[in-house]
Order: structure tokens, then C-alpha cells, then sequence
């Protein structure tokens, strides 16, 4: 279990996965946003929060300047502002999907920024947004980078579905811890979150579960490893099959939804030792 | 398991012209080509102008500028594709990493 789960998980709901608990979802929990600095809600500003407080440019300064106090305290404050992720593999996506309401598919900021892809239509929108903010989104789709279209559930998950044969990894975003305000879907190096988990540890955490291989139903095709947005999953030349190294595998799932014969199995992260608490 | 980068290391120094590279989002060349993704286009936070205001066609709406310059490798494919010159790379001298000891890669100097 994640520190997540031990903080907002409830042992009835879905083994105690924080964001299968339904109380994470209730509409006051949009008000219930972590106090403090960084994060003073959408009163104050309606770009407060994700813009605020110390970035990556400051983070690469201070490793620049061989200062390990302030890398260790910019990173600290990224991991602390409620303002994390965490990526779910694609059966619990459904469940994430299932238990939030109203959702809209809207336009990804993150490929905007590094690619200048503009979506500006429902057809070509690659994130989704969910709980009550998202109103907000429909109220002021002028602010709001290209506005949103809302989906009943069946359509999400069929959206997300999509996305996933596609090769994009599902990844929960919190807006205040725990509120989940969007659901990303993500690749390297285009998205935010994604790419400062790889590249710094910091932002999200890894899924509760990891990719084992069945070497016996492996035959080597090889398509999973292009499927790997993580640097985890490889193709063994020594025995001609996929090798996962679980240290570095996020569970995301995108290597068991693609593989076409069922050789690669999602095991529960603590029944796995040794990474059982390697959520970084 | 993600490892830190190492303390101490240096980084490219990535300037953009921004009276040269005025249309970023339109011309969007480098922002593609760049295999670590380097450039970031971002608009330009103003109080007056709402977003449907902020039309990418018009100067200086959006700019361009080097959001993860840990990962510029110094390829230049950015430079060779920009039609207006507007990039400039410095990438300082790279000291040799020496073989990690336990200890000293945290600021033990």
C-alpha cells in the first residue's frame, strides 16, 4: 500500500486503493483542498496552484550549483502540495471511471507546451478531466485552453480503451490531495508527469501493481517493448524473449493490454518483496 | 527506481531570440524535431488578454523557450531546422564523471 492508501484508503472499498475508496470522490472534497502555500484554490485565481511555487528550471539550478539542501527541498515541496499522480492500469481505470462524475474529454496541455499539437475539437482531445472542477471548464471554456466535452461512463471507457491501444499511459492527477480532478494519458517525452517520474522520481507514484513475464507463453514477438514508455521492459536478446526489470516497471499495464498472448501477468506490487515499497 | 542526477553537473545554456522566433506555435519546427523534447512553447500570462484573445498567429503571443535543458544533448537539429536563427546552444565543457563512491555523490565534496 502506497501513502495514499494509508491516508485516504478504506480497507472496504477495493482492497484499500486509495482512489477506489467512493468518498474521494464526494463533490465537497473539491473545498477540501490542501491548505498552504501553493495551493489557495480556485478563489484566489483561476491558475492558482499548478503554477505556483518552485519548478523544474529551479530544480536544475540547484543541481547546478552542487546545492543538495535546495534539490532536496524543491523536491520535497513538489511531492508535498497535494498535487501528485499516480498511474493505474487500465482494469482500475475503468473502476476510476465507474465511481466519477461528470467527466469531459478536453485538450492536453502538456503536448500543447512541448509539441504545439492544438486540439481544438472532441475528435482530436487526448486528456480527460473529472469531478466537479470540470464545470468550471464549461463555464469558462474560453479560459480554459479549448473547452470540454462531456461523456457518459460507457463512452469514457471506451475513449480510454482506445487510448490505451494506442499506447498512452493511464495516470490519475490529484488537484489537492485527494482530490482527482483529471486523468491524463500520457507518453515520453511529451508529458509532464510522465517525464518528471522518469527523469527525477518526483510527481508520480507507481501503480499497485507490477508486469511479470510467463516465459513459457513468451515467443519473443517483441511488441511490448515498444509499448514501454518506461525503460522497464526490453527485448532479451540472450533468450529471445521480453525481460522486465520490476525496479524500474511503473505497473502501468500497457505491456499486458498489448501482448497478443497473454504472457505477461499484472502481479500485486506487495506480494513482489523487494519492491513491494519502491513507489518512485 | 529513479536515480538522481548527478549534483554539480552543468547543463546546456539554451538562448532564444525572441525578436528573431516570433510565431513559435505556428511554425512549431524545432519544437517537433527535438528527440528529448527539449523547447516549450508557452503563452505569454497576461492579466488583459483572455485565451480566445490569444491568437498563435499574432507576435508574441506565445514564446518559445528551453524547459528541460538537463536533456539537451547538443545535437543542433533544432538550429539546423529553425528558418530565422533564433537558437543558440552553449554546451559547456563536460567534466568526466568519476566512478560513483558511496557517500559522495550527496554533497560531501
Amino acid at each position: 500500500m502506497c501513502w495514499m492508501c494509508d491516508q485516504f484508503g478504506d480497507p472496504e472499498y477495493g482492497n484499500g486503493v486509495w482512489y477506489l475508496n467512493p468518498r474521494n470522490y464526494a463533490r465537497n472534497m473539491y473545498k477540501l483542498r490542501a491548505p498552504g502555500e501553493g495551493f489557495k484554490g480556485a478563489e484566489a485565481g483561476l491558475e492558482t496552484g499548478a503554477r505556483s511555487g518552485p519548478g523544474i528550471g529551479d530544480l536544475l539550478n540547484a543541481v547546478e550549483k552542487n546545492d543538495y539542501a535546495e534539490y532536496h527541498r524543491i523536491t520535497g515541496f513538489m511531492q508535498g502540495r497535494g498535487q501528485g499522480s499516480q498511474i493505474v492500469p487500465l482494469e482500475h481505470a475503468d473502476r476510476v471511471l465507474e465511481l466519477s462524475s461528470p467527466i469531459g474529454l478536453i485538450a492536453c496541455i502538456c503536448r500543447k507546451g512541448a509539441r504545439a499539437i492544438d486540439e481544438r475539437n472532441e475528435l482530436e482531445y487526448t486528456c480527460m478531466g473529472m469531478g466537479v472542477g470540470m464545470l468550471k471548464w464549461e463555464r469558462w471554456p474560453e479560459r480554459y485552453k479549448g473547452g470540454v466535452s462531456f461523456v457518459n461512463i460507457d463512452e469514457a471507457i471506451e475513449w480510454n480503451h482506445e487510448m490505451d491501444r494506442r499506447g498512452f499511459v493511464h495516470i490519475l492527477m490529484l488537484f489537492g490531495a485527494p482530490f482527482i480532478g483529471g486523468f491524463c494519458q500520457c507518453d515520453y517525452p511529451d508529458c509532464g508527469a510522465l517525464r518528471n517520474a522518469v527523469d527525477f522520481g518526483i510527481g508520480s507514484l507507481k501503480s499497485h501493481y507490477v508486469a511479470v513475464v510467463d516465459y513459457d507463453k513468451c515467443n519473443g514477438c517483441g511488441i511490448c517493448a515498444q509499448r514501454c514508455q518506461w525503460g522497464a521492459l526490453k527485448f532479451e536478446v540472450t533468450n529471445e524473449k521480453a525481460n522486465i526489470d520490476l525496479f524500474k516497471c511503473y505497473g502501468c499495464g500497457l505491456c499486458q493490454t498489448g501482448c497478443p498472448r497473454g504472457a505477461i501477468e499484472m502481479k500485486w506490487r506487495a506480494d513482489v518483496p523487494a519492491v513491494a515499497e519502491v513507489w518512485t | 527506481m529513479t536515480y538522481p542526477l548527478p549534483m554539480g553537473r552543468q547543463f546546456p545554456k539554451i538562448s532564444i531570440d525572441l525578436e528573431k522566433c516570433t510565431v513559435p506555435f505556428l511554425c512549431k519546427k524545432c519544437l517537433q524535431v527535438c528527440p528529448e523534447a527539449v523547447l516549450h512553447v508557452t503563452r505569454v500570462m497576461s492579466k488583459e488578454k483572455r485565451l480566445e484573445e490569444m491568437d498563435p498567429r499574432v507576435d508574441g503571443n506565445y514564446v518559445l523557450y528551453a524547459a528541460r535543458r538537463d536533456k539537451c544533448t547538443g545535437c543542433n537539429l533544432c538550429i539546423d531546422v529553425c528558418p530565422v536563427d533564433a537558437i543558440k546552444i552553449e554546451v559547456p565543457e563536460q567534466v568526466r564523471v568519476k566512478p560513483r563512491v558511496a557517500g559522495e555523490q550527496w554533497g560531501q565534496q
